[in-house]
């Protein structure tokens, strides 16, 4: 097990943002909290076997999406809206509308983005991680993630613009 | 690269980072910049972009998570190096008693290859096991007639001091196939309780014991809790026991 100075550095290095990808796959605090912790857990017993050390920050994330993969395979798979792919002709969303949102319903509406999209759309709106490091994380190819953020950043965008237009009063004809 | 190729590459640029190192989407940027129409679409979905960006910044750890994960850590630290310990020292326990069973001395049982060892050996369990004698007599003669009779060396040849011992009986016994003679004697000193004998010779063919001494002079050594001598005389094999000091065997040789 690695020294407790050490562990304890990485920690405060990474668990912030983990815990933000976590809460943005589960959207509950205990399951991110456990995600969290269970990633580290790994780490404190093989992640001596990483040989490379600048490739910590994407090894954790792999292995907190894995371990988000496989506790949802555990459970009743998550109902999903079908969309079509990404349009380049998106719907106009008002920034302030989104504002308005609060972060709950942003990752509610995201949860029913096409499910192979929302690990990468997550990683892509915390900025912590390149196109590069995506792919790496999910264990795809660069192409394939670039794609991938585009059809679900365009499925995001239309849930968002039909939640925000079925808030919104009729208007007086 | 048209405009709805550029706007699918805009879609995935994050300002601030390294996403415009991406030919494609530095290509969408340039076009972007030279496009009005495009330029003001980016504007927007720019905008739009950092809403939603700064929803997910919104989230935050809970208070004291960090110190959780550290503290669950030591704690697991301390139970790995408990359960080690606890392994290290079954396991000395175990290499402990493998050394033990290895090093213990064990029974002495003479090796197969050394018959007069072996031979040794089981006489000696023999006098020191309680036995029957076939025939209580202080007579030589009646001894040595028994002895004939029953097909076992009678015709032995003793040291003149052990001719003089007092005879108290004598045994036939059985060793591989060959008639051993046992005669017992009794030195005069106190037995003890239940014995009825402390000097015993055992004479046996010579060549039932492969590794027979093939000297007269006999030989003294301790085997179990008696002083013994062997020697050879004749076609016989002779082996006196004593339970005693060796000085005093000596003197019945």
């Amino acid at each position: 097990m690695p020294d407790s100075a050490e562990f304890e550095s990485l920690v405060s290095r990474f668990y912030a943002s983990l815990y933000q990808f976590a809460y943005s796959l589960t959207r509950v605090e205990a399951d991110a909290c456990d995600l969290t912790q269970q990633t580290f857990t790994i780490w404190a017993t093989k992640g001596h076997q990483l040989r490379d050390v600048s490739k910590v920050k994407t090894w954790l994330f792999t292995t907190l999406h894995r371990e988000f993969l496989d506790s949802r395979r555990r459970q009743t798979r998550f109902p999903h809206f079908e969309l079509d792919a990404a349009e380049a002709d998106l719907p106009a969303v008002a920034p302030a509308a989104v504002y308005s949102l609060d972060v709950t319903h942003v990752l509610n509406t995201l949860a029913q983005v096409d499910e192979l999209f929302q690990a990468p759309v997550s990683l892509f709106y915390l900025q912590d991680c390149s196109y590069q490091e995506i792919a790496e994380i999910l264990g795809v190819p660069l192409g394939t993630v670039k794609s991938r953020l585009a059809r679900g950043i365009g499925q995001l965008q239309q849930l968002l613009a039909r939640d925000i237009a079925a808030s919104q009063p009729p208007s007086n004809l | 690269m048209n405009l709805n190729e550029a706007k699918t590459w805009l879609l995935i640029y994050r300002p601030g980072t390294a996403d415009d190192s991406d030919p494609q989407v530095a290509a969408a940027l340039a076009l972007a910049r030279t496009n009005p129409e495009l330029g003001d679409w980016f504007a927007a979905q720019s905008a739009a972009q950092a809403a939603v960006r700064a929803k997910f910044q919104e989230i935050t750890p809970p208070a004291g998570l960090r110190e959780q994960i550290v503290s669950e850590y030591a704690a697991s630290r301390k139970s790995v190096a408990a359960r080690r310990a606890l392994w290290l020292a079954v396991a000395a326990l175990v290499l402990w008693g493998l050394l033990a069973i290895w090093w213990v001395p064990r029974p002495a049982r003479p090796p197969a290859d050394n018959p007069l060892a072996f031979y040794q050996s089981r006489m000696v369990r023999v006098a020191l096991g309680g036995y029957a004698m076939d025939l209580t007599t202080n007579d030589p003669v009646s001894v040595r007639a028994f002895l004939g009779q029953h097909h076992a060396p009678a015709d032995f040849a003793l040291p003149a001091p052990l001719e003089q011992a007092a005879v108290i009986g004598c045994a036939v016994r059985d060793w591989q196939g060959a008639k051993v003679s046992l005669v017992c004697f009794r030195t005069g000193r106190p037995l003890p309780r239940g014995a009825q004998s402390d000097l015993w010779l055992f004479v046996v063919d010579r060549g039932a014991i492969k590794n027979a001494p093939g000297t007269s002079s006999p030989q003294v050594a301790k085997v179990n809790r008696l002083i013994t001598a062997t020697w050879t005389d004749g076609s016989k094999l002779y082996f006196l026991g004593l339970d005693g000091a060796e000085a005093e065997l000596r003197q019945y040789l």
